[in-house]
């Protein structure tokens, strides 16, 4: 039996119907973008927080601070031998980044977080230093783009999804009212919030 | 048997008192919290009840005291005293380096200055100690075309000051606060210090200062925040 000729009407019109759907393909960006933007996401945002209550904490950093004495007097013109006194005394394991005496009777003991400034005469160490918040410190500097360079370009494509994911979420669900119901006045809400801050402020 | 609309007017009499009740006692705490935060501000009652002795109000608009420097961030410096050179440069005729042991024997004076932060905090009478900025400029023989000052600090950050301003007498570089040395969060070994503008303006982790001819807006300047920074205009943003 002759198969039937691709010009036969029924199959036509099947094919006349199959319209391109847009809206799984905006899904499926929306979806895709979504996934690649979370480490970044969590990044800026949590970066964001931190970095917004800047005048309340430090968001690189914890600092300390104490003060002890160590058995004094401390050798004088042999600074090295005085520091290792100190460093023993204090119960720290560290070579010093650099061992100086600014004026007579005084030391200063630079480590990696922490300086030790030391009266020679008395034994009287102050030592003052910061602690590293290692993943918050790397968030802020990636948010700040401390750093330059190619992550410039990171940062932008990043700026740029955002926008796609903004766009692409307002039409990738068709509510039951279109863009007109609820998701109207979600966007305009969205939209007249910093409107009427500006507003409220006078401006920038 | 109950009566059922008896039933649901005593629950909603009920709701309603614990409404009323809630409703009190969240009104109290609130009102306790808002007590202890004026009565914990009495800093800034007082400040702001005192003038300065050019005139000014002492503490400026929009600021709210506290009572000790707060961390505000900032890419580090190296933090020895060891390794510490200012570089004196631009519009002078003998630029030169100064280390910290040549700072120390300067003439070096202890002084308190009252400090404003953009993000609203101020710190009266702050004590520091180091050496004026005008005399880091005489000796470098400032030039007459010298108009403005750049504090140069680590990893390239920049605030730049007008050149009156710049040379003020309670213009520092310095190394010690509040009989401290200074602590590496607020810019150990050496920054400066200009009390009468915003506080970014006070470079910290400082390398150098430089004196120019043309304006050179720095690091905060050109991501937004005012030129010029006075705090009793509410200079804050550009």
């Amino acid at each position: 039996m002759p198969e039937a000729a691709p010009s036969d009407p029924p199959a036509k019109s099947a094919k006349r119907k199959k319209k391109f759907k847009w809206r799984p393909w905006l899904r499926a960006l929306h979806r895709d973008l979504g996934y690649l933007a979370v480490g970044l996401t969590f990044v800026y945002a949590l970066s964001g927080l931190a970095v917004n209550h800047i005048a309340d904490w430090d968001p690189n950093f914890s600092n300390f601070e104490r003060e002890f004495v160590v058995e004094a007097p401390l050798p004088e013109g042999d600074e090295q031998a005085a520091a290792a006194i100190v460093l023993s005394a204090a119960g720290i394991d560290e070579t010093p980044l650099d061992v100086y005496s600014p004026a007579d009777g005084e030391l200063e003991i630079t480590l990696e977080t922490s300086t030790l400034f030391v009266a020679t005469e008395t034994g009287k160490v102050y030592e003052e230093g910061q602690k590293e918040r290692f993943a918050l410190r790397a968030a802020n500097w990636l948010h700040l783009n401390r750093g330059k360079k190619a992550w410039t370009w990171f940062a932008d494509g990043y700026a740029g999804a955002l926008i796609l994911l903004a766009v692409s979420g307002m039409f990738m669900i068709p509510g039951r009212k279109g863009l007109v119901g609820r998701g109207a006045v979600l966007v305009i809400a969205g939209i007249a919030i910093p409107l009427a801050y500006l507003a409220y402020v006078g401006g920038p | 048997m109950t009566d059922p609309k008896a039933s649901t007017s005593l629950a909603q009499s009920i709701a309603r008192r614990d409404f009323i009740r809630k409703a009190a006692s969240g009104t109290v705490i609130a009102a306790f919290g808002g007590g202890l935060y004026a009565l914990s501000d009495h800093l800034t009652s007082e400040a702001k009840a005192q003038t300065r002795a050019d005139g000014r109000a002492r503490i400026p608009p929009g600021q709210r005291v506290i009572s000790a420097l707060k961390p505000m961030g900032g890419q580090p410096g190296d933090p020895s005293r060891g390794n510490v050179k200012i570089k004196i440069h631009g519009e002078v005729d003998n630029p030169f380096e100064v280390d910290f042991r040549e700072l120390l024997a300067m003439d070096v004076v202890d002084t308190r200055a009252d400090v404003h932060c953009v993000t609203g905090w101020t710190m009266l009478d702050a004590r520091w100690k180091g050496v004026r900025v005008k005399d880091l400029a005489a000796k470098a023989g400032l030039k007459k075309t010298a108009r403005h000052v750049i504090f140069e600090a680590a990893h390239g950050y920049t605030a730049n000051v007008r050149l009156d301003e710049g040379l003020a007498d309670n213009v520092l570089v310095t190394w010690e606060h509040d009989g401290r040395p200074l602590r590496r969060p607020h810019g150990a070994p050496v920054r400066a210090l200009v009390p009468d503008l915003y506080f970014w303006k006070s470079s910290k982790w400082l390398t150098g200062i430089r004196f120019t001819r043309r304006d050179q807006p720095g690091y905060w300047e050109t991501r937004g925040y005012n030129n010029h920074a006075d705090p009793w205009k509410e200079e804050r943003y550009a």
